[in-house]
């Protein structure tokens, strides 16, 4: 199985974040309905044209789908930029970026704290952007540059955010934390943080279950102070 | 020693923040073991009954799979409950059911089947594969309906049921004002962010290292040992840092042998990430309460009974028991008549474990809602009906507390807050559209001690590093314990490192009952002094030292580095002179562990209150509490960030419990319908306060020789309390079933 450039999309289209078509294909259960899903997404050209991925998946699931195990899972070359650096993986199309991080690349920084988009604790930046990487298979990221809270410090020297939690003791357990940060750096990018109520409010997606979240917003604010 | 040492620690940074802002601290399923294999669990989706059969045909054929374990082939533990050895040494289970162990189901969510696959994904898949099909037998899932089977549990770290007086006279006569009310609180669950996990990894057949998210690796490693039948060094529990537990992470619960059973199984090692899911089901919750409290008061507000009632449950093959009564009512006030009761019911809904403050929790939510009931009763102040019935003593004990200085949380809060601008009419105090409200209670925690033993080893570069199996939750014991020895080995604080969470370290106690700082602060203590008595062997067999010749028992640590004479106080030697004029590269010793010494003439017990402050837009209704208010004596406090972030947490979990907190079960399968963090709500950022917190009182050195008594639960009683007072003061109604959501406040506009 070798990817070539020709099969991924310009940038023009907007990669598939969604992983809901995803999810139809691989919750099911019998391979017929499988097969059949599949013969639907070949039919329709539109379908395909959602994003690389998908059509990408398709054909390789084409590809197997009349081999021996049907049940078996496919696996797909995956190029990404992780932390700065390039990675290249065979991935399972059913692993999550964070599985993908914690399981197969051995970067553990990034939390798994429910799974399912709920707490936060798995959030990195990709494209700059934050996004719960639970929620978001790692194949759809084919070609995107990723951040994770091991690759927000400049060697020894802390990021402003990381220095600001420790500082403020914006954590207890520390579970949560390397998500908070991650989003933080993001929210103080996106300009959500002009007061107090601000911080709070888009923040709040990041669940601390040890309730530090007075020195988290404290945390926040100084480190948006000094990067403005 | 009393003078020097202030009650509030330095505000230090945690030793352990770098590694947790980095990514970099290693929680338990984050350890890389080779060849690892991950196991996913198939879970019973009736209440009670019987397992039928397990169909595995097709989960065995699919990708990756290794192995499955059921009831049918489990590698059988060859000790499995091991009910007789509870002492604090060896384990906690509040599920005494080893996992896979018959074809009996008691609880819906039981694990009855485990996949062991290569990866994650085929794990997942294959146990979607797994047919259970079960007979099912009608379940009872409410405490009502189980209550031919109740029981009057007698003990649970102290007196559960208590009688002192007689109760009834006063609150049947007419004279005094009185009320009387039924409390309910839900089943919570503890809902750490790091759900629970282990890996297992068997080396041969008889050696096992466990990387387990645990309150309490000691423990673990007993229950485990003993339940294989194996040495217990053949089985090492490693766990430097625990995501959060509140709880529970304390008992050992069926997911640890369902890895260890798995591990054997496949033949490889295997990492089970217990799913948010599950955390609903297999590592415990609290238990729901029903609590009446009914109070008699002369009219100038003076106690004359206190009669607590309180209803719980478990599983059937569950053993904790929630004290509500006697750790809230059994000690709080003064009066001449106190009772409480308790009735613990058997239910077919997964076993229950202590959560923060268990028992204190929702006792004191239910005692002092119904104090400030008894207040608007009386037409009395809040705080001033406090301090008619303040105990010197213990009520139910009859000693002196230690040092209580509750007095002075009620006046610094009261101050603080603004306490004196409340006007006591429900409704008054509105702001623009919005209903306000004030309310207060009081906090409450004992001080607990257990064993501990601890490890030093000095350097002839003057460091040290200091060793014992106790745990980090997110409490800052990495940081207080480094403080801690600093102070007591007279070590720079930046050349000592604290190690804990690995079995092979000397003993250390559950991270429970707030009492490691003590505890393990106390082992240090005497590690220290075997230290001193070490080095000053040394220096009086050394002609160059200026200790030479002198008796061992007449030396002391004098100053940081230094020991010397207690009689001439000139004559010293530095602990790097010591050992380098001896040629030793370091020096080891370790303390032994023993039980601690209780001292019965005092009663050791923190306090606290807290004022909270609420709006409530009574269109929506929805209660923001925007200000909040807490005085904490707790001894000494070691040092000072982690522990305000501590009280902080636990009030913020208060307000949880307060307005938002429940796990709802399923009427017809008993399966919690609140499985994952979008139902089950905790406060998020939006949700929580300005939080002021002070600390006030003096070390408790009668307590042990660090002063302290711990902090880790104190935070969350009396909150929920607090601020359930603050919406009646608010709106005008009293709800006495949380979690007060919206739907109990609708008609308050
Ligand atoms: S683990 Fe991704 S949001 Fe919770
Ligand atoms: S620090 Fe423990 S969950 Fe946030």
């Amino acid at each position: 199985m070798n990817s070539s450039d020709d099969e991924v999309p310009g940038d023009e289209t907007p990669p598939l974040r969604s992983s809901d078509a995803f999810h139809e294909i691989l919750i099911f259960g019998s391979p017929e309905t499988r097969r059949r899903f599949l013969k639907q997404v070949a039919g329709t050209s539109v379908a395909i044209t959602v994003g690389s991925p998908l059509s990408l998946f398709a054909q390789r699931m084409s590809e197997t789908a009349g081999g021996s195990a049907p049940s078996s899972a496919a696996t797909l070359p995956l190029r990404l930029k992780i932390n700065g650096k390039d990675v290249a993986v065979e991935v399972d199309t059913r692993t999550t970026l964070l599985d993908l991080l914690r399981e197969q690349l051995h970067l553990t920084g990034s939390k798994k704290g429910c799974d399912h988009g709920q707490c936060g604790a798995c959030t990195v930046l990709v494209n700059g952007r934050r996004i719960n990487s639970c929620l978001s298979l790692a194949i759809v990221h084919d070609g995107e540059e990723v951040t994770t809270i091991e690759g927000l410090a400049n060697g020894e020297q802390l990021h402003p955010v990381q220095a600001a939690f420790v500082e403020h003791d914006g954590f207890q357990c520390g579970y949560c934390t390397p998500g908070q940060i991650c989003s933080a750096v993001a929210c103080i990018k996106e300009g959500h943080v002009k007061s107090d109520d601000e911080i709070r409010e888009w923040m709040s997606g990041n669940l601390c279950r040890c309730g530090a979240y007075p020195n988290i917003v404290d945390a926040i604010k100084e480190a948006a102070a000094k990067s403005a | 020693m009393a003078e020097t040492v202030n009650i509030l620690g330095p505000a230090r940074n945690r030793v352990d923040g770098r590694l947790k802002v980095t990514g970099a601290a290693k929680y338990s399923v984050e350890f890389q073991v080779p060849n690892c294999a991950y196991g996913w669990t198939v879970e019973s989706n009736v209440a009670k009954g019987k397992i039928l059969s397990i169909d595995t045909k097709s989960a065995q054929a699919a990708p990756g799979v290794l192995a499955i374990v059921t009831h049918l082939n489990a590698p059988k533990p060859k000790e499995p409950a091991a009910k007789k050895h509870r002492g604090q040494t060896d384990g906690i289970r509040n599920e005494e059911r080893v996992p896979f162990s018959d074809d009996e189901i008691h609880y819906a969510g039981q694990y009855v089947a485990l996949v062991v696959a290569k990866t994650i994904e085929q794990a997942r898949y294959a146990a979607s594969l797994v047919k259970v099909s079960y007979a099912p037998e009608e379940p009872l899932l409410t405490m009502n309906a189980a209550k031919s089977s109740a029981t009057k549990p007698k003990g649970s770290f102290g007196p559960v049921q208590i009688k002192k007086g007689d109760v009834d006279l006063p609150l049947k006569g007419t004279s005094l004002t009185k009320i009387e009310q039924i409390y309910t609180t839900p089943t919570e669950t503890h809902n750490p962010i790091e759900m629970s996990g282990t890996i297992a990894a068997w080396d041969r057949d008889d050696k096992l290292t466990l990387y387990d998210a645990t309150q309490f690796v000691k423990g673990v490693q007993s229950v485990i040992a003993r339940a294989w039948n194996l040495p217990i060094e053949n089985v090492r529990v490693i766990c430097p840092f625990v995501g959060g537990a509140f709880g529970c992470k304390g008992a050992v619960w069926p997911h640890v042998f369902a890895a260890a059973m798995g591990a054997k199984a496949a033949g490889v090692p295997v990492k089970m990430h217990v799913t948010r899911r599950n955390m609903f089901v297999g590592t415990g919750h609290r238990t729901p309460t029903t609590q009446t409290i009914a109070l008699a008061a002369t009219r100038d507000g003076k106690l004359r009974a206190m009669r607590h009632v309180s209803h719980i449950a478990t599983s059937p093959v569950g053993d904790h028991v929630e004290s509500c009564g006697a750790r809230s009512t059994g000690m709080m006030y003064e009066s001449p008549a106190i009772q409480v009761e308790e009735t613990l019911h058997k239910i077919n809904v997964a076993s229950t474990t202590f959560m923060r403050a268990p028992g204190e929790c929702p006792g004191t939510y239910a005692l002092e809602c119904a104090m400030d009931e008894l207040a608007y009763a009386l037409k009395m102040d809040p705080v001033q009906l406090r301090l008619t019935n303040y105990a010197d003593n213990h009520p139910v004990k009859n000693v002196p507390f230690s040092a209580k200085h509750l007095k002075e949380c009620y006046q610094v809060g009261a101050e603080k807050f603004g306490w004196a601008k409340r006007n006591p009419q429900p409704r008054s105090m509105r702001d623009g559209d919005l209903l306000g409200g004030w309310g207060m209670a009081t906090k409450t925690y004992p001080a607990h001690k257990m064993e501990a033993a601890a490890k030093v080893m000095l350097r002839a570069d003057g460091s040290a590093t200091v060793q014992c199996a106790a745990h980090d939750l997110g409490t800052g014991a990495y940081t207080a314990l480094t403080q801690i020895a600093s102070e007591q080995l007279g070590v720079p604080f930046e050349k000592v490192k604290f190690e804990l969470g690995d079995t092979d370290f000397p003993f250390g106690p559950v991270a429970g009952g707030s009492n490691t700082t003590g505890t393990v602060g106390t082992a240090i203590h005497e590690v220290a002094q075997l230290l001193h008595k070490a080095l000053a062997d040394l220096a009086v067999k050394d002609s160059e030292s200026p200790l030479y010749n002198l008796s061992s028992n007449d030396i002391a640590m004098i100053a940081p580095g230094h020991i010397g004479s207690k009689i001439d106080n000139k004559k010293s030697d530095a602990y790097i002179d010591i050992l380098r004029r001896a040629g030793r590269g370091s020096i080891e010793v370790q303390s032994e562990l023993k039980e601690p010494e209780e001292n019965k003439k005092m009663a050791f017990q923190s306090f606290g209150a807290d004022f909270v402050e609420v709006k409530i837009d009574p269109l929506l209704p929805r209660v923001q509490v925007t200000r909040v208010v807490s005085v904490i004596n707790c001894g000494r406090v070691v040092t000072f960030k982690p522990a305000r972030n501590q009280i902080i947490g636990g009030i913020n979990m208060g307000i949880g419990m307060a307005l938002m907190e429940a796990t709802e079960y399923d009427p017809q399968t008993g399966l919690p319908a609140t499985r994952n963090l979008a139902d089950y709500h905790v406060v998020t950022n939006a949700d929580a306060p300005v939080i002021d917190v002070t600390f006030v009182g003096e070390p408790d050195f009668a307590f042990n020789p660090i002063g302290c008594r711990g902090i880790g639960e104190i935070g969350i009683t009396g909150a929920a309390a607090a601020v359930a007072s603050a919406i009646y003061h608010a709106t005008g109604k009293r709800v006495r079933d949380l979690p007060i959501t919206p739907d109990k406040l609708m008609d308050i506009a």
